[in-house]
């Protein structure tokens, strides 16, 4: 399976791909270093399925997968209920930014707010059994990014990851993005909120294409950026006594009236609310949006984006008017056929370390600080991009994931403690190496038994989960 | 502004003082400057623990360090460099114009004087001393040929070097120049203060990403551990393993190097924010003598679309702390700022007229600075495209008149002395401008 893989990405050109650019002028690539191959990483589809749609294998994790088909596995994952483990309940219960709004969180401290929200984001992913929905929390939270730290968006930012991300993840994506667009926390940190028809703000409007829908080449023109920034005047939020301030608000009186065309349609003077609502219901109904949609998740779970897999599953977001899982299922069916390594940000990198060491954290400030050396902050990236996903984005902080490593599996990260003996008790140190990289055999696991041998539990783990294989998911 | 040279013209090696240099004479000559530092390197650097420390010392690049720091957000090149003379600035910011240089009132409120059209922000008062002493050269009027108004695409096409995203060369333009010189192959080449590289370092493997250079060391004191990972590293074979190979090689380089002790030359003082205390290592790694050849640094937060405000306010702020970094690091390094040019860019300027919010939106041109020891500087340079309505790019922003990419190259190629300007812009053809 290995050599096929390898074949099938030379063959497409795939070594490109690896170093992240594509061909390198004569003089550079003269000059480059050795061309770069496949890293080594697991070839039991079980754990690469874990890696790719979840945050990694825990301890047995894979075994009991294996009595279901991986079909069966990944239909159980798209309809998740409420019920999580009890510890994990028990934690995000005592954290109030999971059920307070703006108005009540007025008078917490930012820091505050943005630390729960990342304490609670990295507990979801390490002990959550629903791996699938933490995996598509992280990336509709990046593609709708909001910095947390723009202004008043923070007191609202709890509010729109509750109400548009995790409620939509596995929903209907024009849910989604039309929950975001009256999102007060996204309307603050795009500067709807100010924007009047004597002077419309751009900016919302300008995102809401570029980003979340048509994509930057999608086939629209400034103008249209200016006719819906005109469509999208008044969109705003209650901040009047008495109110539920931080509430999506439409004030009339700033709304610009007149005709306008978006896209190419006519939009009769005289409307209210209803002309940015068409806006976004015109975006979302343009074929480009099925194809940026279907890129960027193709990009994040398959690692290429082939135009037959792009096709497949833009052609599922029309058919399906954007039902998440009806993709989802095309996705992980493009991802069999053909997938490429897919480099770990940092929270997958934090979260399936705890998960292969069967960590028991508390994700508490000492885990956040080294997510923040490690270069992903959760919620403070502050473009509206979101963190980028480029294997060249994650090649200059790897000491931090070294230093994670070793300190986790010698219990050094404060909050966080790996109990080796407990882990090691039925099969001994030497099968550290399977235990991290959640399979009991191959060469994988033969190259970290010799990289292992010698070495105390502790230092063992540390190396695996600090070695290059464990960067790629 | 003087665009009669082309870049084939051989005054372009010109070393910025009149005398003309082949570009072969005057590395060699680096190389020279770059033993003596050396010696200094040594004095200062007591002890160095290993031999591979001392070896990558020998080896270092070409003892010049181009300092890059990008303005995130679009900054308003006209609120930074400023047309007083120009009726149409006043027309179409009739709020947030800052007045001119000759007005009354204190000096902090109006416009520092740079010549008789142009005047800088009173916030960036701390390069005052640079441009009197001709060190410091402004560009107007520059941009690239994007046309999205978007600010990834637009710092995506400058941190590639591209012209706009059609265009397909490969990483940014600052690895392309690393990984054509990777002959000079020695850890610490590149850094960017920032915790994920920014574009223009991406593809090339000898840039690392460090938010503070004194948490730069691995926390265990084990040799196991470094020995494991050194074993682990080495033969690599993929992206991620090449960075580490490359990171275990900086950590040896940096043994004993503390910026927490580390003075200030010239009583200079860096800000306290995140890029004054980049700065500050970035200065201190140049005194040190350890090979650095690109610092990349950032500044968020200058898309000033809401209450921007004119000589108080946060986008006054923004300008004040990248004047008083750069102006600290001038004075730190002193002689030394020979061997050192700091370019400051951004994505794209703002628009001419100001917006309801008492704000800019996005715009086309903005402004450009070029500082060090060997800049034709005390100038603005510039092919000034006018403020009149038709003057204007659409949907009414500054013309873009001078292509980045030609400061860039200048810099590049007269200061660096790498003139293969085709390998940084493939397909470019720069103008010269004179600044370097």
């Amino acid at each position: 399976m290995k050599i096929t893989r390898r074949e099938a990405l030379l063959a497409a050109g795939g070594a490109a791909f690896l170093t992240g650019c594509g061909p390198l002028s004569n003089r550079t690539r003269a000059a480059s270093q050795q061309p770069a191959t496949l890293p080594r990483v697991g070839d039991d589809p079980y754990v690469s399925a874990v890696n790719r749609f979840g945050f990694g294998p825990t301890p047995g994790q894979v075994d009991q997968m294996r009595e279901h088909t991986l079909e069966q596995w990944f239909e159980s994952q798209l309809l998740p209920d409420e019920s999580e483990p009890q510890e994990l309940n028990w934690m995000l219960g005592r954290m109030e930014i999971n059920y307070l709004g703006p108005y009540d969180l007025r008078d917490w401290r930012e820091e505050a707010i943005v630390m729960q929200m990342q304490q609670a984001a990295i507990l979801r992913a390490v002990y959550s059994p629903w791996q699938l929905r933490e995996r598509m929390v992280d990336f509709w939270t990046n593609h709708l990014n909001i910095y947390a730290k723009k202004g008043l968006a923070v007191y609202r930012k709890p509010m729109d990851e509750r109400e548009v991300v995790r409620k939509h993840a596995l929903g209907n994506f024009r849910d989604m993005i039309h929950a975001s667009s009256k999102s007060t926390a996204m309307l603050v940190y795009l500067d709807q909120q100010a924007s009047t028809k004597a002077h419309p703000n751009e900016n919302y409007a300008r995102e809401l294409l570029e980003l979340h829908t048509l994509g930057v080449n999608g086939g629209y023109t400034q103008l249209d950026v200016m006719e819906a920034a005109r469509c999208f005047t008044g969109w705003s939020e209650e901040r009047r006594f008495m109110r539920p301030r931080g509430a999506f608000r439409f004030i009339e009186g700033i709304h610009d009236k007149k005709e306008k065309t978006f896209l190419g349609e006519k939009i009769p003077a005289g409307g209210g609310v209803e002309d940015g609502e068409r806006v976004v219901n015109l975006a979302l109904d343009h074929p480009a949006t099925g194809r940026y949609l279907a890129t960027k998740l193709c990009r994040y779970f398959l690692g290429h984006t082939d135009s037959s897999s792009v096709e497949a599953v833009a052609t599922a977001y029309r058919d399906k008017q954007g039902d998440i899982p009806s993709m989802m299922r095309v996705v992980f069916a493009e991802y069999q056929k053909r997938n490429e390594p897919v480099v770990k940000r940092p929270l997958d990198y934090v979260a399936s370390s705890m998960r292969a060491v069967q960590a028991s954290s508390d994700a508490g400030q000492e885990v956040l600080k080294r997510m923040e050396q490690m270069g992903q902050p959760l919620y403070l990236w502050p473009m509206p991009d979101g963190y980028p996903l480029e294997t060249d984005s994650w090649t200059g902080s790897l000491l931090a994931r070294w230093n994670f490593a070793h300190d986790l599996a010698h219990r050094s990260v404060k909050g966080s403690l790996v109990d080796i003996k407990k882990l090691t008790k039925e099969t001994g140190a030497s099968a550290i190496p399977s235990i991290v990289f959640g399979q009991s055999d191959g060469e994988l696991i033969n190259h970290f038994a010799s990289v292992t041998a010698g070495l105390e539990p502790r230092m063992a783990a540390s190396a695996c989960l600090a070695s290059p294989e464990f960067q790629w998911r | 502004m003087a665009m009669k040279h082309n870049i084939n013209n051989p005054n372009f090696y010109c070393n910025g003082h009149g005398e003309l240099k082949p570009a072969e004479r005057s590395r060699f000559s680096r190389r020279e400057a770059l033993s003596l530092g050396l010696l200094g390197a040594g004095l200062l650097w007591a002890n160095p623990r290993t031999a591979l420390a001392q070896a990558a010392i020998r080896k270092g690049g070409t003892g010049h360090t181009l300092v890059v720091i990008f303005l995130r957000g679009g900054a308003d090149g006209l609120n930074i460099v400023t047309p007083f003379a120009e009726d149409e600035y006043y027309k179409n910011r009739p709020s947030l114009a800052i007045a001119n240089p000759k007005s009354g009132g204190l000096e902090k409120d109006r416009l520092i004087g740079l010549d008789d059209f142009f005047g800088m922000n009173p916030a960036l008062a701390s390069l005052r001393q640079a441009w009197d002493a001709g060190e410091l050269a402004w560009v107007q009027a520059v941009g690239s040929q994007d046309q999205t108004h978007s600010h990834f695409e637009a710092m995506n096409t400058m941190e590639r070097g591209l012209k706009n995203q059609a265009d397909q060369s490969s990483g940014g333009w600052l690895a392309r120049y690393l990984n054509a010189t990777s002959d000079q192959n020695h850890p610490l080449r590149a850094v960017s203060f920032s915790s994920i590289l920014p574009d223009s370092l991406m593809g090339s493997p000898a840039a690392l990403a460090v938010n503070n250079i004194s948490d730069f060391k691995l926390t265990s004191e084990s040799e196991q551990f470094a020995a494991t990972l050194e074993a682990m590293y080495s033969n690599a074979t993929d992206q991620m393993a090449r960075a580490g190979e490359e990171t275990l090689q900086v950590l040896k380089s940096l043994e004993g190097v503390d910026p927490n002790s580390y003075k200030p030359n010239n009583g200079a003082t860096y800000p306290v924010s995140q890029l004054g205390q980049g700065m500050k290592q970035v200065g201190m790694l140049i005194r040190r003598g350890l090979g650095l050849e690109v610092a990349c640094l950032e500044s968020l937060g200058w898309d000033s679309h809401v209450a921007q405000g004119t000589t108080e306010g946060w986008l006054t702020e923004l300008l004040r702390d990248l004047g008083d970094s750069i102006g600290a690091l001038h004075k730190d390094l002193g002689a030394e700022m020979k061997n050192v040019t700091v370019v400051v860019q951004t994505e794209f300027g703002r628009r001419v007229g100001e917006n309801s919010g008492l704000g800019t939106d996005h715009g086309s041109a903005s402004c450009m600075m070029v500082l060090g020891g060997g800049i034709n500087g005390g100038k603005v340079y510039t092919e000034w495209p006018g403020l009149a309505p038709e003057q204007l790019a659409d949907p009414g922003d500054l013309k873009v008149t001078t292509d980045y990419r030609s400061v860039l190259t200048e810099v590049m190629s007269s200061r660096i002395g790498f003139t293969d300007a085709q390998s940084l812009f493939p397909g470019f053809k720069p103008n010269s401008i004179g600044l370097a």
